[in-house]
């Protein structure tokens, strides 16, 4: 079994996520870098966001 | 004077004589091969990587695969997902030899990432049969 942080696990999914959203995304491959790079960083700050909020009712 | 649509899904298929459901076919079975067959390696490249990845990955944290047989709706609908993958879902036995492990966290997330890779090749599928019948640049 793949032993990675959970953390880790998010960052790979949505990188891999990202890749393909750029794929479909843009036009040129500047513009497909570019839809990678913010799909990636909306998938990043938006899971450590909900996590932020679900944290009160970890416990 | 502007070319029609009908016009430009002539010119595509003159340019590419393979039919657009056997390159959806293809897309299907091997992600990236649609794309590939139509000399788009950087977006057959992206989903081989994306969608092989993410099922490589799901399988690694031994993820559960679900059959035809699931008995619930979402266990039916998970194996619409899944077999989005293609030969991924057919290999599921090779790639994952010990079986799934949802006890663990890993076990449940390694599922969604195998639904995922499922879910990126049938995007992949619908862009390649996009290109192929001049609905997509």
């Amino acid at each position: 079994m793949l032993r990675i942080g959970h953390v880790w696990q998010m960052a790979l999914f949505a990188l891999l996520v990202s890749i393909a959203f750029a794929c479909v995304g843009g036009q040129s491959l500047s513009q497909r870098i570019k839809h990678a790079i913010w799909s990636f960083a909306l998938f990043m700050l938006i899971g450590i966001g909900i996590a932020w909020l679900m944290y009160p009712f970890s416990r | 004077m502007m070319a029609s649509q009908t016009q430009l899904s002539q010119i595509h298929r003159s340019q590419n004589p393979i039919d657009p459901i056997y390159l959806a076919l293809a897309a299907w079975i091997v992600p990236g091969l649609g794309h590939l067959l139509q000399r788009r390696w950087i977006r057959a490249a992206g989903f081989l990587i994306a969608a092989g990845g993410l099922a490589l990955v799901g399988y690694a944290l031994r993820g559960e695969v679900f059959t035809l047989r699931s008995a619930d709706p979402f266990g039916k609908l998970g194996f619409i997902a899944d077999a989005g993958s293609g030969s991924f879902y057919f290999l599921a036995r090779f790639l994952e030899p010990a079986g799934a492990d949802i006890s663990r966290a890993a076990g449940e997330y390694g599922t969604r990432f195998i639904a995922a890779a499922g879910i990126v090749n049938l995007l992949g599928v619908v862009d390649a049969y996009g290109i192929a019948a001049g609905r997509r640049s």
